[in-house]
Formats: structure tokens, sequence, C-alpha cells
């Protein structure tokens, strides 16, 4: 027995009729005032054009420098793999593996799956397997941290320009334009919608 | 067991999938459309989130105590903790990024863990404030949550960075894993509290033992 002219809000189980939303619409529980559903203009097309922006800019930040810094002549110049993985060379493994799972392997994770889900859906084709997809996106969602690592660079960036000389490299940008293209995919990444897509024969707006 | 609370899917007899939202009847184990298992409320959400959260309030004293960061500078070692950190900054000038680490890496946790035992409270007994705004304190600690990762980051990058050998370098000290630990745990702890339980009513005194009996 499945009701889907039902919903009911994740954070007080109020029992709702489905809501009907027109483009730009919003809705909220009348209880609690969780968002039950956003429907986006064009969802599908900006979701899609957001996430492979994204990729690309999550692509090029990893393959350029990402800061130097020159103390005296002294310079050491990083990538974004570095940052972390230079941890893995001084024997704090576990915490280089858990800055780089966050920083990297999530988001760039989160994205692809979107896109994947995204073009199954383009394509009217929906396995079985498919519903596992949208089940590790929206698991995995809390523990991309892209935006929270950025604002780690830029503490340490106001901590070592008292010392020494910065640059910023080209991945530097790249990334915080992936911080920017990423909130925005997250932003318009709305349960309620990418789910009913999955269901046989629906049209996405 | 608690009564659901009035209007709610669980008092009709349906159940809300926590994974993909789809409403359906409460004699169904699995969920038709993505295959999770089907439960009114998350299992043993309370004892979860407790038992997370005690494990971070363990975690949480090593993580002040034990050095973040190991700075060597011409031979002189340097140990700093998180608060030792923050007093550096603030008294070399850098006042508003001494602000930012002390909200992420001091304020947040405390926060989270002050809101988690809160609403655990509020689950088991009833308390004065409204269901609405316990809510939104919810909402706030996942919300706030992954912010504090922000230290381990800052000491990724410098150790990353900062390798002259003796002239200066910086190695992370022991207390980023416990750091790290007690983020994580929280992050865990307000996943396992489900936020509908809030709205069930407890179970008065009275109901208690008779349901014992």
């Amino acid at each position: 027995m499945v009701k889907t002219q039902y919903v009911a809000c994740d954070h007080c189980d109020l029992l709702l009729d489905a809501p009907v939303l027109h483009e730009g619409d919003c809705a909220l529980c009348p209880r609690c005032g969780h968002k039950i559903s956003r429907l986006r203009r064009q969802l599908h097309a900006q979701l899609s054009a957001f996430g492979m922006t994204a990729l690309v800019l999550l692509v090029m930040s990893n393959a350029f420098s990402f800061m130097m810094f020159n103390l005296n002549g002294n310079i050491s110049e990083i990538t974004l793999w570095q940052s972390a993985l230079n941890l893995y060379f001084e024997q704090y493994k576990a915490l280089s593996l858990i800055v780089f799972i966050f920083i990297v392997v999530i988001p760039a994770l989160v994205v692809c799956l979107i896109l994947f889900f995204l073009l199954m859906i383009k394509l009217d084709y929906r396995p079985k397997p498919l519903a596992n997809v949208l089940r590790l996106i929206f698991g995995l969602l809390p523990w991309a941290m892209a935006e929270v690592f950025f604002v780690g660079v830029l503490v340490s960036l106001v901590k070592l320009v008292t010392i020494a000389q910065m640059d910023l490299g080209w991945s530097f940008w790249s990334y915080a334009l992936f911080c920017v293209c990423y909130a925005k995919v997250l932003s318009l990444l709305d349960r309620y919608q990418l789910w009913s897509w999955l269901e046989q024969g629906h049209r996405y707006g | 067991m608690a009564d659901y609370s009035e209007g709610s899917a669980a008092a009709n007899g349906l159940v809300n999938c926590t994974e993909c939202g789809l409403v359906a009847g409460q004699q169904l184990t699995v969920c038709p459309r993505c295959n999770a298992r089907l439960r009114q409320r998350y299992a043993y959400s309370l004892q979860m989130t407790l038992a997370l959260l005690i494990t971070a309030l363990l975690l949480f004293i090593p993580a002040n105590l034990l050095p973040m960061m190991v700075t060597e500078k011409l031979s002189q070692v340097d140990h700093t903790t998180i608060l030792g950190g923050i007093v550096l900054l603030w008294e070399e000038g850098s006042e508003p990024i001494a602000v930012v680490v002390f909200v992420a890496s001091v304020v947040v946790p405390v926060l989270k863990f002050i809101i988690l035992f809160y609403l655990c409270f509020c689950a088991m007994f009833d308390s004065t404030l409204s269901e609405k705004s316990r809510v939104n304190l919810y909402r706030l600690t996942e919300f706030i949550g992954r912010w504090s990762m922000v230290d381990i980051f800052v000491v990724a990058l410098l150790v990353a960075l900062i390798q002259l050998d003796h002239l200066l370098n910086v190695q992370p000290g022991n207390g980023t894993i416990a750091f790290a630990g007690v983020v994580i745990l929280t992050m865990f702890a307000a996943h396992a509290f489900d936020p509908r339980i809030l709205w069930d009513k407890p179970l008065t005194r009275d109901e208690k033992t008779s349901a014992r009996e």
C-alpha cells in the first residue's frame, strides 16, 4: 500500500496532501516550517548546467598549483592533492585521508552521481539500482565540506601573509568558483522532486 | 511506546520513508521505491545520539589539552593547543580571524553538545520550550556541525605548505585526531537524532509504571 497522494514532513511527521507546485513555488510544512519541496524553473537543465561546470572546475583545481609560499627565497608550492596528502607522509595517515575524502573525493562523487542520475532520467531509463544512486547522493551530502575547506584556506592565508609572501595559483581560483557552483547545486537539489522523477513516466520540469 | 503527535503520518497508520520520503502503509517493512527499511522513528534514536555525544564529549578533553600544531622555528619547538592558537592570533593583531577560529572550533562544538543533550532531555521528559523552537534548535545543530572542521583544514594546509627543515616547519599534533573525532562523532550524533520524536508526547509517570507492570 503506497500513498503517493500524501507526503509527511521529515521534521515533525505531519501528514500532508502532496503539494501541487508551479515553477518557482515552495511548499513549507504548516506546523514546523520545514521545506517540503521547492520547484525551481527548469530544474533539470539548471542542475545539469551547474553540475557540469562544477565538475570541470574541480578537475581544473587538481591540475594546477594551489598556493605558493615564499619566505625570503625559500619557496614551497602545493597542489590541492598535496594539501591533504602531505600529511600522509608525515605519519598522520588517518588525518590526511579524512581531509582528502572530505574536500576532494566526496564532493566529486556527489557531483558525478548527480550528473549520472540526471542523464539516466533524460534518457528515460530507470533501472532499479538508480534508487540506490539517489540514496547515496543524499547520504553523502553532509560529508562534502568544500566550502568549509575554503574558509580554512582563507584563514591560513591570513595567518601566513604576516610572515611570508603568498602567491595564489590557478587551482585556488578554480576551487573558489567550484565552491560557488557546488553551493548552487546544493540549493537546487530537492529531495521530493528528484524522487518523483524516478517514478515511471514522470515528466521532469 | 510514546503517543504519536496528532495529525502525524504515524498516528494515521502510515510510515514516512526516511530515505526517499514515500508515504507507505504501516504493514510494509521495506520501502517499495527505494528498498530502505521502513520504520516509524529511527531505531534507538535517543540511545545512539546519547552514546555518540558522550564519546564525543570524552574526546573533547584531549582535543583541547593536546597540541593541535607543533611549530619548529630555528630549532625552537612550540606546541599550540586550540585555545592557545586563538590567543596567539589575537595577540598578533588578526582579531577577525581569531574570532572566526574561536566560533568554529570552540563555540560550535560546545553549542552542539548543549543543544543535543537538551533535545535528548526534552524527548525523555517534558519541557517548557515549544516544539517548534526545539526543532529550530535541531536544524541549527545540523547546519553548524560541519563548520568546526575549519581548524583541521587550517592545520593540514599549514603542514603541507611550511616544510623548510629547521628554519621553519610545522607538524600536526595529536590533538588534531581527537578534534576531528569530536566533529565527526557529533555529526553522526545529529544524524542519529530523529526530530520527529520531539513532537511525540512522552509518557507520563503513571503511564510508565503501568506499562512496566
